[in-house]
């Protein structure tokens, strides 16, 4: 369950987060969040609407104040700075293209601003505009581009300035599918090329896992988990990191000797976990493609159950398994070349199933990173939440 | 049955069209007609003949009277632009219950009779003392059109991302530069279409300017209305075919001058609620 990052080229911090809040009329959208993104790394927020990632976005930007808390990017304390004077530039979730500029006048704007000269401005222009593979369309008008050549032109317009940090705003939301997981691709090959540090943000679950070296799980305006896409799909640390990336199992039941007793007649092991009491409650979960309808090792642990349903999914066959009248769990099957139609289980068998111990992973059912004053301010404004911004 | 229901309704929705256009157009093509009359006569058109266009270019008070219009419409376009978008700008940011009450109240002079307006102008004027004039022409046009250029500035604004600004923010613009370099040249297809729309409304409005007009020399509107009451002279008629046609262009104009723009909304589209 180590957040060490994985793959990053250079340990300097890029962006520094300490306690960073924000207040929009009573409710804390952003709550004490502490983070620290390296240099170079690309860094997903992840987390569904309103859960303040697109805010702590905004306040890195500058766009927003921050109600208390600091903000370093690339060591400078930069809390009080203008927008216009931080070294961060925004991808727009929407472009937010300048439609009287044509394509280079767009891209060129913020070199201009910062006063260089004409020839180094158009090299670097044609420069940039070669790496989007934008070329040709250096004279057009925005109006005249596609979702994706817009798109395209927004990152052409952000990373010319060469940012400390490139933040992105949900930059692919707008895109259709195909093009979309082609500039997931593209986005991540790109940064690797310029070696800017990238902070995107996405309720993509697909998005962030794919092109992140690590990714942050938010939730109510705090960090539910942070670590390498693997940490978080592999081993979740709490039941929201769980259920928000995923299809996952959860189960809840209580601990005891290295086990969890889910049910008088389930108990599942879990020789991995550390950290629990005896008889402390607990969830545990188990990702559905992580489960074994056949072809089970001795070295795994075993329960009965009966097919409830099966529905076909092209690569997978998904099947609803009940194990006791109260617990029904999902399990997926790769459709390997080897079965037929006729091998699939079907509603009523009786089967066997089976997942290595390993894969067993117990959740906390508290958030981890909440600091003590945001537990505190929690306990006060317990009485409902309101709907987050 | 059914085809014959289908091909009844369209010749009587012809009918009515023509009924309409008609009743709508062709009192204001016989004036144009008559203004090429050769003789005095609105009755009988007896030959074809530019005499009264030759009268009117002779005729100093209404070219005076010309002059000064369009002299008010260009000023209280210009002014009416001015003072507009700052209102529109400023509303932009004033959010909540309080922006759109503020929001409500900058319309009211839209739905305000204007013979109100003009009366309170009037009241106004003589109470602080203005002599009327064409300043007080002017100073009420504005007054009346600055709701006109917030509706459309406002309407663009609407589709503009806040995030613009931000872009421009974020690309090293001080909060001025943002207005000047990128919020300012994106209104612009507004700008240009609210303009022309306030130079057409003011050049040709007859009550306000009625109300607040000074002595010499009228706005042509006033002038033609008193003209008329010592009957009408055909020349009456060549200048309203001339108004008419100068409001027609400045009405296309605003309709079709922000498509050059490369955008697919014009101002008029705007306002009527049509594409966006």
């Amino acid at each position: 369950m180590s957040t060490a990052p994985m793959a990053v080229p250079d340990p300097t911090p890029s962006v520094t987060l300490r306690a960073l809040t924000k207040d929009f009329g009573g409710t804390t959208v952003v709550d004490h969040l502490d983070l620290d993104i390296s240099s170079g790394e690309f860094f997903s927020l992840l987390g569904p609407s309103g859960c303040g990632k697109t805010t702590t976005l905004r306040m890195i930007a500058g766009f927003t104040d921050p109600t208390s808390g600091t903000i370093l990017v690339g060591g400078d304390d930069v809390t009080s700075t203008p927008p216009h004077k931080r070294d961060v530039n925004t991808v727009f979730q929407s472009y937010a293209l300048f439609e009287h500029l044509d394509v280079r006048g767009n891209v060129g704007f913020g070199l201009r601003r910062k006063g260089l000269d004409r020839r180094t401005l158009d090299r670097r222009v044609s420069d940039m505009l070669e790496l989007v593979e934008l070329g040709d369309k250096g004279g057009e008008r925005p109006a005249r581009l596609s979702g994706g050549q817009r798109q395209r032109v927004a990152l052409a317009r952000a990373l010319i300035n060469q940012p400390k940090v490139l933040l992105l705003d949900e930059p692919l939301a707008a895109l259709d599918l195909k093009l979309r997981h082609a500039m997931q691709a593209e986005l991540k090959s790109i940064q690797r090329e310029v070696g800017i540090t990238f902070l995107f943000v996405t309720h993509d679950q697909d998005e962030a896992l794919s092109m992140s070296d690590r990714v942050a799980i938010m939730n109510d305006g705090v960090i539910e988990q942070c670590g390498t896409p693997e940490d978080v799909y592999e081993r979740p640390t709490s039941v929201f990191a769980a259920g928000f990336i995923g299809t996952s199992n959860l189960m809840s039941g209580t601990w005891s000797a290295g086990c969890v007793t889910v049910s008088d007649t389930l108990s599942i092991p879990a020789p991995d976990h550390r950290g629990s009491a005896d008889g402390e409650p607990v969830s545990v979960t188990v990702r559905p493609e992580k489960i074994w309808l056949s072809d089970l090792t001795p070295q795994m642990f075993r329960t009965a159950g009966t097919i409830v349903s099966n529905s076909y999914h092209g690569a997978t066959t998904q099947y609803l398994v009940s194990i006791t009248p109260e617990l029904t769990l999902t399990v997926l099957e790769q459709n390997l070349p080897r079965m037929r139609t006729e091998d699939r289980w079907n509603p009523g068998d009786r089967v066997e199933l089976g997942w290595l111990p390993e894969h067993t992973v117990v959740l906390r059912t508290t958030p981890r990173n909440r600091s003590e004053s945001a537990l505190r301010a929690d306990a006060r404004a317990s009485a409902g939440t309101p709907e987050k911004l | 049955m059914r085809t014959r229901r289908l091909e009844r309704r369209p010749r009587f929705g012809v009918f009515v069209t023509v009924l309409f256009f008609g009743w709508l157009y062709l009192p204001i093509l016989a004036v144009a007609l008559f203004s090429l009359n050769d003789k005095k006569s609105l009755s009988a058109f007896s030959g074809f003949s530019l005499r009264w266009y030759d009268d009117l270019v002779h005729n100093s008070a209404l070219i005076s009277s010309l002059v000064a219009s369009l002299e008010i419409a260009t000023v209280s376009a210009v002014g009416s632009l001015v003072l507009g978008t700052m209102l529109a700008l400023g509303l932009e940011r004033v959010r909540g219950r309080r922006g759109r009450v503020i929001g409500a109240v900058t319309l009211l002079p839209l739905v305000t009779p204007e013979i109100v307006t003009g009366v309170a102008a009037l009241l106004l004027f003589t109470g602080i003392g203005l002599k009327l004039s064409m300043t007080t022409v002017i100073l009420a046009e504005v007054t009346f059109s600055i709701a006109y250029v917030t509706v459309i500035v406002r309407g663009r604004l609407a589709g503009i991302s806040m995030e613009v600004e931000e872009a421009a923010r974020d690309l090293g613009c001080t909060p001025f530069q943002a207005l000047r370099l990128v919020t300012i040249p994106t209104l612009v297809p507004a700008l240009v279409g609210a303009g022309l729309l306030v130079f057409a409304l003011v050049f040709d409005d007859f009550v306000l300017a009625f109300f607040t007009t000074g002595v010499d020399p009228q706005p042509l509107p006033v002038r033609v209305y008193s003209s008329i009451r010592f009957g009408v002279s055909p020349a009456i008629n060549a200048i309203g075919t001339l108004m008419l046609l100068g409001s027609a262009l400045l009405i296309v104009a605003a309709l079709t001058v922000p498509r050059l723009f490369n955008r697919g909304t014009s101002s008029l589209d705007l306002i009527t609620g049509g594409q966006r």
